[in-house]
């Protein structure tokens, strides 16, 4: 009797582990399948924890911008996103994400940087101080993460908790998976915008923007 | 050899056809015990670290999903205002050495169970609070908390059917004989139902994955 009553139960939970198993394997096939799908990009192009600067209440428009701190047509797209900021405001969702490429050789320290203010909730503060001062501490070959506990500093952040994140491994791969999204959606250099989960083709400048801004907005 | 060991038990006849033996639950016990004991241990020392230096990273801080860092700086984690692991540092070993006693041939009481259940039942419950907390509130996984999870919901699942079992618990002997039949698909089952709810709730991150 025992050995039945064993053998049963070793059938049935080997078959929900199975069927586990199957539904899983059917939910990553479907997924390697479905990458390209509009709505699989979309949730990849904003993200619940990404950094929203302001947030529309219709939820109409959305810009994305894919930024490296330490790119210089990321600071030449800046005075004129800044721009558009300033004038639709609360009217359109503007979010920024991580991309810092490899060969500026800050750029990593800066969205580390600007990550461990955003811990602090200061991350709108030190992503416009990174790029008011970028010129100052851009493209040198030595580590700026002084100058950046300096700004940190000014910002008024709890130091003792600023340098610990700056540091820690959950700042570094909060930066890397925005990152790794970026790269996933086709993200190639910076700054990439993103309007309504399409990828914006047009000169990144306040005149391209504001038209396409304008389009979703009075769609 | 098992319905020796069964009757120098002494808890039964020889003969003995209970599905769950106290060979089984014994070990069960010892097990499950010793792995949250060992999962509420690393815990507790790493919150101690975090409290000699806040700028230390837990082990198990391994990216934005799976990190105890965030976790272990909650309100949730110390809800009875001390650090949550020392509830289980304290009782996970009584629990081993209760399935090491059984092992040893001890023969323990009805009220002794029947503790053992409503430990069970407190620890069970509080783990799917915490899980709540961890998915929806916090948003984070923290790998040594759902050992502690999993090592719960067994023991649970086996105390209880065990208490059915022994009929320390009543309960329809139907219903008691069902359950026994399936009964590493019960716990097999409920851990499947959670990794189902993690893998939704984080779903766009695993995504980023594959």
């Amino acid at each position: 009797m025992r050995k039945t009553g064993m053998s049963t139960n070793l059938k049935v939970t080997l078959g929900v582990l199975a069927v586990a198993l199957a539904v899983l394997a059917g939910v990553v096939l479907v997924n390697r399948g479905g990458d390209t799908t509009p709505t699989a990009a979309a949730e990849a192009v904003v993200r619940p924890d990404s950094h929203r600067l302001s947030t529309a209440a219709d939820g109409k428009t959305t810009v994305v911008e894919f930024l490296d701190f330490e790119c210089e047509s990321c600071l030449a797209a800046y005075p004129g996103v800044e721009k558009l900021r300033a004038e639709y405001g609360d009217r359109i969702t503007y979010v920024v994400r991580y991309f810092p490429i490899a060969s500026h050789p800050n750029a990593y320290n800066a969205a580390h940087a600007a990550e461990a203010a955003a811990r602090q909730g200061k991350f709108e503060p030190m992503y416009k101080k990174l790029f008011d001062t970028a010129t100052a501490w851009g493209h040198q070959q030595q580590s700026q993460a002084a100058v950046f506990e300096g700004y940190a500093q000014e910002l008024g952040l709890d130091m003792t908790r600023f340098k610990a994140d700056v540091a820690s491994a959950e700042v570094a791969a909060r930066v890397k998976a925005d990152a790794t999204d970026g790269e996933a959606l086709g993200v190639q250099g910076t700054p990439t915008f993103f309007i309504n989960g399409e990828k914006f083709d047009g000169r990144p400048d306040y005149d391209g923007l504001k038209a396409a801004i304008d389009a979703s907005l009075n769609s | 050899m098992t319905t020796t060991r069964a009757s120098a038990a002494a808890q039964h006849a020889p003969g003995d056809t209970s599905t769950l033996s106290d060979r089984v639950i014994g070990w069960t016990l010892t097990i499950g015990g010793i792995v949250g004991a060992l999962a509420a241990f690393v815990l507790a020392v790493e919150k101690i670290a975090l409290l000699e230096d806040p700028g230390y990273t837990p082990t198990c801080s391994i990216n934005p999903i799976l990190s105890c860092g965030s976790i272990m700086a909650t309100g949730q984690a110390e809800v009875f205002g001390f650090p949550n692991p020392l509830i289980g540092l304290a009782a996970f070993p009584v629990v081993a050495a209760a399935g090491a006693a059984l092992l040893a041939g001890a023969r323990l009481p009805r009220w002794w169970w029947l503790a053992l259940q409503a430990g069970t039942v407190f620890g069970v419950v509080f783990v799917h609070w915490l899980f709540f907390q961890s998915l929806y509130r916090i948003g984070a996984l923290c790998p040594y908390c759902m050992v502690v999870w999993v090592a719960m919901i067994v023991l649970f699942t086996y105390a209880t059917l065990h208490n059915l079992e022994r009929g320390h618990l009543p309960a329809p002997r139907r219903l008691t004989a069902t359950l026994l039949r399936v009964h590493s698909a019960i716990p097999t089952t409920w851990l499947l139902i959670l990794t189902a709810l993690i893998g939704v709730r984080f779903w766009d991150y695993w995504r980023t994955l594959l």
